[in-house]
């Protein structure tokens, strides 16, 4: 199965897919530090919630890159289960790229600013930061792997699940939301961020929340590639 | 390989392609798959393959490894046919040397470095056909393996057929150019209306090509065929 994610991984990057959500990624964290340097932890949950339709677009891009019948002869080598398994860590992958170059860009663009106050000690704020990318990242790539072509089979239904799933994850997200459980916690996570940093009980709970709608999400995901090749 | 009560459609409200379907393809057997075109052919072929499920029934006794070569190949990647082939093999854990020895085989040494998207389709076809067997198959699946290839590649498809099934590999195979004469003691299954009717291997035939004035080929079809002799197709 490994061949076959670096077979994909090396199709996303030499057929030029990569480059375009990589460029908006680093668009929307130009616009993020532009205005001033910002707390590490608060700066990194704001990057997290933004990238999130970023890396779920990214995975869509990247799981749609290959041709169907390409997938299809994939489907045939490594049976379903492998086969889609192993377009997910692609996106993992890739995912996991984009965020490395989130949290590295503001410290390189001046972005950044070592903590003060009460805010969590740079060393605690780094891992908050990996933290909610990783939140990010597991709730992108769920989303992207729906949008993808082989599920949603054009291209207007994938933008549209692409586009509602990212709307939606900052509108039911915001305080006050009346479904926040329908959506991945970033922005909740984005402002357990601020101030004094969020408590072991907080993270531990975002975390299973995020853990359990990627994990809906994917089994869903699962569920409609054993009738969509 | 088995399709057993196999029923499938492409939607809730389509029309089922194939209902019932209850053959089996043995072991060392070859199987050649007839009917018009749209009759669900490739359908059939994915659903042995493994890319399709059945909407209802099941396929059992699938082999392992199975090799399929579609009817047309993705040629729109991003590599070269060595690339390519040799990604393949890593996928399908076949030995690296296999890449080297089926493109020589299959007249593609001159072509491996050369980008799929610009290979012609029947050279792009020989790469479908090579990366199908860079492990000997349990079970290959040929969606009209002869399209596009040229004479000189045509005979490499029985040759290839006989060599899997000699290894106790089953062959499924569609032809609607009449190729089926390559295949001898292949069993047929015709397929139409949504239904499979199985038949033993044909009598020892040949296809002979003819070429006739285009006034009389109405008159040369009937004759022939008054003298018993089964009409492939008239083209032209």
């Amino acid at each position: 199965m490994s061949a076959l994610v670096a077979m994909r991984l090396t199709a996303f990057v030499r057929g030029g897919r990569a480059a375009v959500p990589l460029i908006a990624a680093l668009v929307v964290l130009g616009v993020l530090y532009g205005g001033g340097q910002a707390g590490v932890a608060e700066g990194y949950g704001v990057s997290a919630a933004v990238l999130f339709p970023v890396l779920a677009w990214q995975s869509k891009l990247l799981l749609d890159a290959e041709p169907d019948v390409q997938r299809h002869l994939a489907r045939v080598t490594l049976g379903e289960r492998r086969e889609w398994t192993a377009g997910l860590l692609a996106a993992l992958a890739a995912g996991l790229v984009t965020a490395a170059i989130a949290m590295a860009a503001p410290w390189v663009t001046g972005g950044m600013r070592t903590p003060r106050g009460a805010e969590p000690p740079l060393a605690v704020g780094l891992a908050l930061g990996v933290w909610a990318h990783l939140l990010a990242l597991a709730a992108g790539v769920a989303l992207g792997a729906l949008a993808c072509r082989a599920v949603t089979r054009g291209v207007l239904p994938g933008v549209a699940v692409l586009v509602t799933g990212g709307v939606l994850g900052i509108v039911l997200g915001l305080r006050g939301s009346i479904a926040p459980w329908l959506v991945p916690p970033l922005m909740p996570a984005a402002r357990a961020l601020t101030d004094t940093g969020p408590t072991a009980a907080e993270v531990g709970l975002l975390t299973a929340h995020a853990v359990a709608w990627a994990a809906a999400v994917i089994a869903g995901y699962a569920w409609l590639r054993r009738r969509r090749a | 390989m088995r399709l057993e009560d196999v029923w499938f459609r492409y939607g809730r409200r389509a029309d089922w392609v194939l209902r019932g379907a209850a053959v089996a393809a043995e072991p060392g057997s070859t199987v050649v798959l007839l009917g018009r075109n749209g009759v669900g052919k490739s359908t059939l072929l994915q659903l042995a393959a493994g890319v399709l499920r059945p909407v209802r029934g099941r396929v059992t006794d699938r082999p392992a490894v199975v090799g399929w070569v579609p009817e047309r190949f993705p040629a729109g990647q991003p590599f070269t046919a060595r690339q390519y082939l040799a990604r393949a093999a890593a996928v399908r854990r076949a030995p690296a040397h296999a890449v080297a020895a089926w493109a020589e085989r299959l007249g593609l040494t001159p072509y491996l470095d050369t980008r799929l998207a610009a290979l012609s389709k029947g050279t792009a076809q020989k790469v479908g056909l090579a990366q199908a067997v860079l492990a000997p198959p349990g079970l290959l699946v040929l969606d009209e393996p002869w399209e596009g290839l040229d004479a000189g590649a045509r005979v490499l498809v029985p040759e290839i057929v006989a060599e899997v099934t000699a290894a106790g590999g089953a062959v499924l195979v569609s032809d609607h150019r009449g190729e089926i004469a390559a295949l001898p003691g292949a069993t047929r299954w015709t397929l139409a209306d949504g239904e499979i009717h199985a038949s033993g291997p044909a009598a020892d035939t040949v296809v002979v090509e003819i070429g006739v004035e285009r006034a009389a080929a109405g008159e040369t079809v009937a004759r022939l065929r008054a003298e018993g002799h089964t009409i492939l197709g008239v083209r032209g």
